[in-house]
């Protein structure tokens, strides 16, 4: 009998949720006046949820989103997030030639697969490119900027002669980076194998993360693990050594685009080809500082840097 | 030229008062950050909310036929209950991904993700409000010719209430803070401030993620009070307890 | 499929520093000492407001809301500040008091919120009785109202016991110990997925087997005699009599 009104409640909060949940479900895309042959045609980029793939995710959003194309940008923590679905509900990826192609030759030969990626960039390119067609992706042109791990001291252990890694020959070092180094060609194996330095232990600290940082300031280790593209070192006083010998793959960014979505757009291909080479790492690094250090918003970032270069 | 780029940025910082989230100044509060990235902050705790309410909604639809299953077949219970446990051990790293060749990287894949988590609250909630039905009123609602349906749409699921509102409060806490999850999709409202504001040091982002998660729990479980006061005006005089 | 269970059966995965018997000892151990450190901060409380049977709601809804901090969110924050910050901590690893502290917040709400309803639910006359037979403040407490309220006590401790297990691999996103490291490197590296599935079931796997552990010492820790169709209900009702006291011990 008195139930009459709390189940009139329950129906009105009931509604009330749903129009909450319903309305708005607008994506924040990188705005702009239309001006190129997009005509809000919906356009998915995905990247990964950190700085510098966020910064070049923003880059590609505005310019696409300069040329008429409607884009929602999708960070996701990590690339398997993502994979599934692309090509497919994801247009177009930011990506990292090394990287896609082994996640590639995984997903097409198995986990145990050999490697496809070598430090020559071509090379690579010429082994990835048949994998990504039988996958329905088209590489467009590869940028100079080029996002390898790489290995850092401090400005002291640099004043003291060292500049590249083979000075490190037969020394004993402690190395902070990331947990998975570990018998990596690009990383522990490669260290040990092709330069002969004695990785006495591993700190997992992450990946140029601020604690990888601190432990090398501090001289818990002798070596730490970051990216070529890293606008902290500057701001640490860190210092890169150089990969002479070669064992880090080549990363440089490339587009990786849904083939079937080039074929019916083909005019997105021009501008990202432009994009890629007006980027080089001296490039992204101040862009990225701008992000890191200056706290300005990706976005903004990117469309100064578009306006700048002509690009839109 | 990026050599002129940059030199150009330094000249222009110096001229500009350091702002309360600059890297180096850095604060935990910092109301210049809500101000310039209220855009965004705006549209994550939207979306957040979104999200929170969604799961939790869907939770409750998928916990209400399991607990009715497993009340009816009483065998069933040790294995409803030990499902929804265990869904919430996989975690969201390994549970999200799975989805996404389904639902795509989009909010419907984080709800269903938190939908699934919320169930070993909700199911329990729902199968220990009906356990709290006296035996008498069922007994006497039958003995008034109540059919099985009558029975629980009129009696037991409003006598339930209670337990069952206080078992929703939790889950809804819960998501909120969970949702923050979603970020390994794309779609963590919040939880991408508090991801960004971990990887760069930002304190007031991250500061500002997890304080927000706190307003929104506290909104929301304001509402469900409210509501739960509106569903069971006949508890109201407990309360001086 | 076949590689998650190759690698899980495979004995040079468990082995040695990093191997998954390491990560697993590293990650009860974490989980373990977290548990007790709730609960020697959160019974006290819990257990006195119960015995006074005030503020309760306070603590209650308050200790609800704290459900509601990310746990992540909080760890990192922990992380950054000078205390705990992000330091070793004996055999807890990198940032070990802040995942410490970080685990003790998340299990506190179910361990408090237990407690406090489980001496609520003590039945008023039988205080009466207590109180009539003279006995005083703690007597009342030590001999009648705890162990009444046991059953419920440890059902939120058992609850939180598997919720921190399975929340403790977030100490890998600070460079701490734990399976967390497995499955962050699995799902990172689409190379070794299958590593990461294989974390993630031995997450699963390990939580089902505290969780029976805890339920059987739960039942062997419990006096009060066997009264299958209540104490069913009590067992199962760790979550839900939960936040509206009012609402259970009416009940």
């Amino acid at each position: 009998m008195s139930l009459r009104r709390p189940l009139a409640t329950a129906a009105l909060l009931t509604l009330a949720l749903t129009g909450l949940v319903a309305c708005g479900d607008d994506n924040g895309d990188g705005g702009g006046a239309a001006s190129g042959g997009g005509d809000n045609t919906p356009l998915t980029i995905a990247t990964q949820n950190f700085p510098e793939a966020n910064l070049v995710g923003s880059l590609y959003d505005v310019l696409l989103s300069a040329k008429g194309y409607d884009v929602d940008l999708k960070a996701v923590d990590t690339r398997d997030a993502y994979l599934s679905t692309f090509p497919g509900d994801v247009d177009v990826v930011p990506e990292y030639l090394g990287a896609f192609g082994e996640a590639l030759n995984a997903a097409a030969n198995g986990e145990g697969a050999a490697p496809v990626a070598t430090n020559d960039s071509e090379a690579t390119l010429a082994a990835v490119e048949p994998l990504a067609k039988d996958k329905g992706i088209t590489l467009l042109d590869l940028s100079e900027a080029n996002s390898q791990n790489a290995f850092f001291v401090t400005q002291e252990q640099a004043d003291g002669g060292l500049s590249t890694l083979s000075d490190l020959t037969g020394q004993s070092v402690v190395l902070a980076g990331s947990p998975d180094c570990k018998g990596r060609s690009d990383c522990e194996g490669g260290l040990t194998g092709t330069y002969g330095i004695d990785i006495s232990e591993i700190l997992p600290l992450g990946f140029a993360s601020p604690e990888t940082y601190a432990a090398v300031k501090d001289g818990e280790a002798q070596l730490g693990l970051t990216g070529t593209i890293d606008p902290n070192l500057d701001d640490e006083g860190l210092v890169l050594l150089d990969d002479d010998k070669g064992i880090q793959p080549a990363q440089n960014y490339v587009p990786a685009v849904s083939s079937e979505f080039l074929a019916a757009h083909g005019d997105i291909e021009q501008p990202l080809n432009d994009l890629m080479a007006a980027l080089d790492n001296d490039t992204v690094n101040e862009l990225l500082g701008r992000v890191t250090l200056d706290r300005e918003k990706p976005e903004d970032v990117a469309r100064d840097f578009l306006e700048s270069e002509g690009l839109i | 030229m990026t050599l002129l780029a940059g030199s150009a940025v330094v000249a222009d910082l110096a001229a500009r008062e350091p702002k309360c989230y600059s890297k180096d100044v850095n604060d935990w509060f910092c109301l210049d950050y809500v101000r310039d990235r209220s855009d965004e902050i705006q549209q994550a705790t939207t979306t957040h909310l979104q999200i929170t309410v969604t799961a939790v909604l869907l939770g409750l639809a998928l916990a209400f036929p399991l607990a009715l299953l497993a009340r009816r077949l009483p065998r069933l219970e040790a294995l409803v209950l030990g499902l929804s446990t265990f869904v919430y051990t996989i975690p969201s790293l390994a549970l999200l991904p799975l989805l996404v060749p389904l639902t795509g990287l989009t909010k419907t894949t984080v709800v269903i993700g938190l939908g699934l988590y919320c169930l070993t609250i909700l199911v329990r909630a729902m199968l220990d409000g009906l356990r709290s039905v006296p035996d008498e009123v069922r007994e006497s609602a039958t003995g008034m010719g109540f059919g099985r349906t009558r029975l629980l749409l009129r009696v037991e699921l409003p006598l339930a209430l209670p337990v069952l509102m206080a078992g929703l409060r939790v889950a809804t806490v819960s998501t909120v803070a969970l949702t923050t999850i979603g970020t390994v999709v794309s779609e963590g409202g919040l939880g991408k401030l508090i991801a960004d504001g971990k990887s760069t040091e930002f304190n007031a982002e991250l500061m500002t993620g997890a304080v927000l998660c706190v307003l929104l729990a506290l909104v929301l479980d304001v509402v469900l009070v409210l509501a739960q006061r509106g569903l069971t005006p006949w508890t109201r005089r407990v309360r001086t307890a | 499929m076949s590689d998650v269970f190759s690698y899980l059966f495979d004995s040079a995965s468990w082995s040695g520093p990093g191997g998954l018997s390491e990560q697993l000892v590293q990650q009860l151990l974490l989980s373990v000492t977290a548990l007790v450190a709730a609960l020697a901060v959160g019974l006290p409380i819990a257990l006195w407001l119960g015995h006074l049977g005030r503020f309760g709601f306070l603590a209650i809804n308050v200790s609800n809301i704290g459900r509601a901090v990310p746990t992540f969110a909080l760890l990192a924050l922990l992380a950054r500040f000078s205390w705990p910050g992000s330091g070793e901590f004996g055999p807890y690893g990198r940032a070990g008091l802040a995942t410490l502290v970080a685990l003790l917040f998340f299990a506190l709400p179910p361990i408090i919120t237990q407690a406090y309803v489980g001496m609520r639910e003590v039945p008023a006359d039988i205080r009466e009785a207590a109180r009539g037979m003279g006995m005083s403040g703690p007597q009342q407490f030590w001999r009648v109202e705890l162990p009444l309220a046991l059953p419920l006590v440890l059902s939120g401790a058992r609850l939180a016991l598997v919720q921190v297990w399975a929340t403790a691999t977030i100490a890998a996103l600070v460079g701490g110990p734990g399976l967390g490291n497995v499955i962050r490197l699995g799902f990172a590296n689409v190379d070794r997925r299958s590593e990461g599935i294989a974390g993630a079931l031995l997450v699963a796997a390990v939580a089902l087997v505290l969780e029976l552990l805890a339920a059987s010492a739960q039942r062997a820790a419990d006096p009060v005699p066997r009264d299958p169709g209540r104490r069913g209900g009590r067992d199962l009702s760790p979550i839900a009599s939960t936040v509206a006291p009012a609402a259970a011990t009416d009940s």
